[in-house]
């Protein structure tokens, strides 16, 4: 696995499909403080 | 999805979120949605992450067995849901996979970053406190 990335890094990359079927990218919220959170599992 | 209901306090920072999920799209429906609304009713979009290579990328990995067992805030939450009259209802993912939470500055450096070791997520007004702690630079 690629190390932990850390405060300072360039954030990884994050592109892809959707709950609703559309697509979301982290790069077009550039110039936004954005959230990102990887949740565990559903259930 | 306890952002949601703290969801005015990122808009007032024009913050944005962006949650990922690995499990199977419908399951994820069923479960982490429920009944109450639908994903086009959220106001961020859950990405579907079936491969986990975003977890990998974002250094989420996995936790042993043991250890997922050994930790008591585990049963805490499953006898709170059972206490709640809710059942233990599995989405058909990787139990031993877990997440994490990062805060993006919007020059698109990591400001925080905070993988889980176990079940350890930080509380969402420490999330919120420094999504305010990034943006105020970027409004001076």
């Amino acid at each position: 696995m690629p190390p932990t990335p850390r405060p300072g890094d360039p954030a990884p990359q994050l592109d892809l499909p959707t709950l609703t079927d559309d697509r979301a990218s982290l790069r077009d919220l550039r110039g936004r403080p954005v959230l990102v959170s990887f949740l565990r599992h559903a259930g | 999805m306890k952002v949601r209901d703290r969801w005015d306090d990122l808009e007032a920072v024009d913050g944005a979120a962006l949650f990922v999920a690995h499990d199977e799209p419908q399951a994820l429906r069923d479960v982490l949605l429920g009944d109450e609304l639908d994903a086009a009713g959220l106001p961020f979009p859950v990405l579907v992450d079936r491969s986990r290579e975003a977890y990998a990328r974002w250094g989420c990995g996995r936790i042993a067995w043991w250890r997922l067992w050994l930790d008591p805030n585990v049963w805490k939450q499953y006898w709170s849901l059972l206490g709640r009259g809710m059942s233990i209802r599995g989405a058909g993912g990787d139990t031993l996979q877990l997440g994490g939470d990062f805060i993006v500055a919007p020059d698109g450096s990591l400001a925080y970053s905070r993988p889980q070791q176990r079940d350890d997520r930080p509380a969402v007004g420490e999330l919120i406190d420094r999504m305010h702690e990034v943006a105020a630079p970027a409004r001076n």
